[in-house]
């Protein structure tokens, strides 16, 4: 564990020395992707100056939902480009052989071999909408509620990391280059409003098949104070534990599966 | 091209070089047409995962709109009919008109490949947008029509206001096409200057989504938004495509529209020419 840690710290200042090497590039790239982040709430906004709710969801809760889906969703990013490129890059080019070869666990090595820093801009963006939300909802936050809030960030993040991985180890078995991530990631639009619009099929497959609903749904209605859905909330780190389990189950069984393409 | 399944290609192959060099240039550029279909066709499991990316966009907007509509019937001119019938055709002509010209551009300044562009005795900001052309009469028969299929069977999508209308909207998808492939061009000519152009291809991406009327239609924002957008390119992109189809342009307002977007097709095409003239004098190739 210890040896791990001082591996991820090795690997996170290597890449962040290559980043930097060019400084003006690397602020670019932040500030442009804040950009298109911030661009990302002109349809909310735009929204908004037509209708005065959506359900029973004022401007500023569903700004809240928005903001929040952000942040979990930006420290995945971080490292989210390994596994985007996972099917590529490893099996089709068979440079998983490499990763074999090392005295490190295989998904360390993937997860960690680059940082998408610039990614953190959504954490930012993220935690300073939530903040003008919380100003204007007149929550009063304690101590306890940040605890929890960052207790929720990271599961969220969990979430999203074992929903990917699972869908990246199955490059494991099928050598497609494409594979179902596009469309499971465009999923994430759905978690960004009030599972309570869908249809009831989706709130289930959002909820219990690929759960965003845990991620980002679910803990705003708590910090809402929407009591409807306090037993789902309570099951948010349940089901980021589970999810996370069954993600390094697959990932373990593909690792076994793996066969070079001895190029 | 061996590889290729024996489809029916949109040319045939290329005759010996005739004697007028309008005739050629056309057979040049016709075949940079072909290639794009072609360099597609070798990807085209992507495109069955894209039909279902782009029912997950409209059933996404599908629902908002529901909920919104629950209280009231008439918002900036649209029922909900209108609504999801807009939101439904914007995503099927986006499948269409979609390219990816600027990050092409960007790959080849990072991957110093720009070099092979420059040595072509052609016109790269036609061959960029004849290869576009060709990528896009690819997605119209296997992702467009297969995904406006889908909807149309999901969805209580509306039709045509009028075959008048319906022509009229065909034309106006076909500029929106030019209309896009210009814009890109002229965004990829900012990747010679800056190298890191990514993220902003990232903004530019959320830009065009939000001002081209896709996400909603421009009726909805405040009137001075719309002032403003009256000075630019970005609602002939979709807003005006979709409107001549739902039919609320009318008479020779529609004549109007589609002049109006010629325009702007010609407006982009002399900017995105005039910057790459300005540019291209300043390419450094990278480890070229």
């Amino acid at each position: 564990m210890k040896r791990h840690l001082r591996l991820f710290l090795l690997y996170l200042a290597q890449y962040t020395k290559v980043r930097l090497a060019y400084k003006a590039d690397f602020i670019i790239a932040f500030f442009s992707s804040m950009a298109a982040t911030v661009l990302g709430f002109g349809f909310v906004l735009v929204l908004f100056s037509k209708i005065p709710k959506l359900q029973d969801w004022s401007f500023y809760e569903i700004l809240f939902l928005y903001g929040f889906s952000l942040i979990p969703l930006g420290f995945f990013n971080v490292v989210s480009w390994n596994l985007y490129e996972f099917g590529d890059i490893y099996i089709i080019q068979g440079r998983f052989d490499r990763i074999l070869l090392r005295p490190v666990d295989t998904l360390f090595q993937v997860i960690f071999e680059k940082f998408r820093l610039e990614s953190l801009q959504e954490v930012a963006t993220g935690t300073l909408v939530i903040w003008i939300c919380v100003r204007h909802l007149g929550l009063d936050w304690g101590p306890f509620d940040c605890l929890w809030f960052a207790l929720m960030v990271v599961c969220g993040a969990v979430i999203y990391l074992s929903v990917f991985l699972i869908l990246t180890a199955v490059s494991f078995w099928f050598e497609d280059r494409v594979g179902i991530v596009p469309p499971v990631f465009n999923m994430l639009t759905f978690a960004r409003y009030p599972l309570t619009i869908y249809s009831v099929f989706i709130q289930f497959m959002l909820s219990w098949i690929i759960p965003f609903g845990f991620a980002s749904f679910y803990p705003t209605t708590h910090f809402l104070g929407r009591k409807t859905f306090t037993p789902y909330f309570h099951l948010v780190p349940v089901v980021a534990a589970t999810f996370f389990v069954l993600s390094i189950f697959v990932w373990n069984r593909g690792v076994r599966n793996y066969s070079s393409t001895g190029s | 091209m061996s590889s290729s399944a024996p489809t029916a290609l949109p040319y045939p192959a290329p005759r010996p070089v005739g004697r007028s060099s309008l005739g050629r240039n056309l057979r040049i550029y016709a075949e940079f047409v072909r290639v794009g279909f072609v360099n597609t066709l070798a990807y085209r499991l992507r495109y069955y995962t894209g039909i279902v990316t782009y029912f997950i966009y409209v059933t996404v907007y599908y629902f908002i709109w529901k909920a919104i509509y629950e209280h009231s019937t008439n918002i900036a001119g649209f029922d909900f009919s209108h609504i999801l019938t807009y939101v439904a055709l914007g995503w099927i002509i986006r499948s269409f008109y979609y390219n990816n010209i600027d990050q092409d551009m960007a790959y080849q300044v990072m991957e110093g490949k720009l070099a092979m562009d420059l040595i072509k005795p052609v016109n790269i900001q036609l061959m960029y947008i004849a290869q576009a052309l060709g990528e896009s009469m690819f997605r119209a028969v296997m992702l467009s029509l297969p995904t406006a299929i889908v909807l149309l069977l999901v969805y209580p999508v509306r039709g045509p206001a009028s075959a008048r209308h319906l022509a009229a909207f065909l034309v106006s998808v076909i500029l929106s096409f030019f209309l896009v492939a210009a814009i890109n061009f002229t965004v990829g000519t900012f990747a010679i200057r800056l190298k890191s152009i990514l993220g902003l291809l990232r903004a530019k991406y959320f830009l065009l989504e939000l001002f081209s009327g896709l996400l909603l239609p421009i009726s909805f924002f405040p009137a001075i938004f719309q002032k403003i957008f009256n000075f630019m390119p970005f609602q002939y992109i979709s807003y005006i495509p979709v409107l001549l189809y739902l039919g609320k342009i009318n008479g020779r307002a529609i004549a109007a529209s589609l002049a109006l977007q010629l325009f702007w097709v010609l407006a982009m095409f002399a900017l995105g020419a005039a910057m790459w003239k300005w540019s291209s004098r300043k390419i450094t190739i990278q480890g070229g």
